[in-house]
């Protein structure tokens, strides 16, 4: 099946974007990310089994892409994180705090974090999506919940 | 709250820049003219190898509207006397360096998102006239012209293709030129190859 560049943009900008940003951390580079992973959709011939097939391979792209992103010897000038988060409106500091923390992560335990807790998918799709062993994806997992764990204090529960 | 639903609040403070709509449309546009673009230059260049400097008076034709425009050629300035058919050809002559006149017929398709194909219109045809072109010399060297500039990016190519960048002072465009196979440009980024192919 496919579905339209605008249905799907519609439906998972905000997602792209936000997944983008966790990799990359510089906003202009996840909008790039995004669009790129859109135009890649629209230029491949690629057909799907469904709509979760879709959207997983979109969130790979988009991953794949920020990673590239990241390791491209080229980067613009980008806002610091901190700087970035004053343009967004956390509804209570504990919010501000979490998003600081994650962010703060190392890359790896951040996206497995990232795909656990906000995309909602589980161990296994994850270890699809990024390829990974299933046990290396549960390592990553347990070793970032830790770190949340050590940071956030009682504001994260223990979730294992 | 579980971490779920703090994680999940956290992370709803971020959204897409609003401007990405229009972009990602734009994208996909310039995606259809880049198959615009190679399939019309491609026409192009085989006009030009038939008829180049043929010498031949064409001009008084079919019913086409003949006007002077004026078109950068191979990096100069040159008054063009062009003529329009409904069928999405133009026959074009100027007068070169030497005095000479020189005669070029050319036209292009637009392919569709459905596949189906349609004559370019004048005003795609002028713009496609506008755009930078790639010249492949009988030395083997290959070179871009825009406006008043020459570029040599003969040794550029990877597997069969070329990422340059040109500019006219006022706009930049990127351009993807697959060896012998066509190009298209952008004013955002270069086309992934893959795109053209």
């Amino acid at each position: 099946m496919r579905q339209s560049v605008q249905e799907l943009f519609e439906k998972y900008q905000d997602n792209l974007y936000i997944i983008a940003f966790n990799v990359c951390k510089n906003a202009e580079d996840a909008k790039d990310v995004v669009q790129d992973t859109f135009i890649q959709y629209y230029s491949a011939k690629k057909e799907f089994d469904d709509e979760q097939h879709i959207r997983a391979w979109l969130i790979r792209v988009a991953i794949n892409k920020a990673k590239n992103m990241n390791n491209t010897f080229w980067r613009r000038n980008k806002m610091s994180l901190e700087d970035y988060m004053e343009t967004l409106a956390f509804e209570t500091p504990a919010s501000e705090e979490l998003f600081e923390t994650v962010m703060h992560l190392p890359e790896k335990y951040r996206i497995v974090i990232h795909l656990f807790y906000y995309e909602d998918y589980t161990v296994h799709e994850i270890a699809d999506i990024l390829k990974l062993s299933e046990s290396n994806v549960k390592v990553r997992l347990s070793r970032g919940r830790s770190l949340l764990k050590e940071k956030l204090q009682e504001e994260w529960e223990d979730d294992e | 709250m579980t971490n779920k639903e703090k994680y999940k609040q956290a992370f709803s403070a971020m959204h897409s820049p609003c401007e990405m709509t229009l972009e990602v449309e734009k994208m996909a546009i310039l995606s259809k003219k880049a198959k615009i673009r190679t399939t019309a230059a491609a026409i192009i260049t085989i006009c030009l190898l038939i008829t180049g400097g043929s010498g031949v008076v064409y001009a008084a034709d079919v019913g086409g509207i003949q006007r002077t425009i004026q078109l950068w050629i191979e990096g100069d300035r040159t008054d063009v006397t062009f003529e329009y058919h409904e069928s999405g050809t133009y026959d074009m002559s100027y007068e070169t360096k030497d005095g000479e006149t020189e005669e070029l017929h050319g036209g292009g398709v637009a392919i569709e998102e459905d596949g189906t194909e349609r004559p370019l219109t004048e005003e795609e045809l002028l713009e496609e006239l506008s755009w930078p072109d790639v010249i492949y010399e009988e030395d083997g060297t290959v070179w871009v012209y825009y406006y008043d500039q020459k570029m040599e990016i003969t040794d550029q190519f990877e597997d069969g293709v070329c990422y340059v960048k040109v500019s006219n002072g006022e706009e930049t465009l990127y351009m993807t030129v697959l060896y012998q196979d066509g190009w298209c440009t952008s004013p955002h980024k270069y086309v992934p190859a893959e795109a053209l192919r």
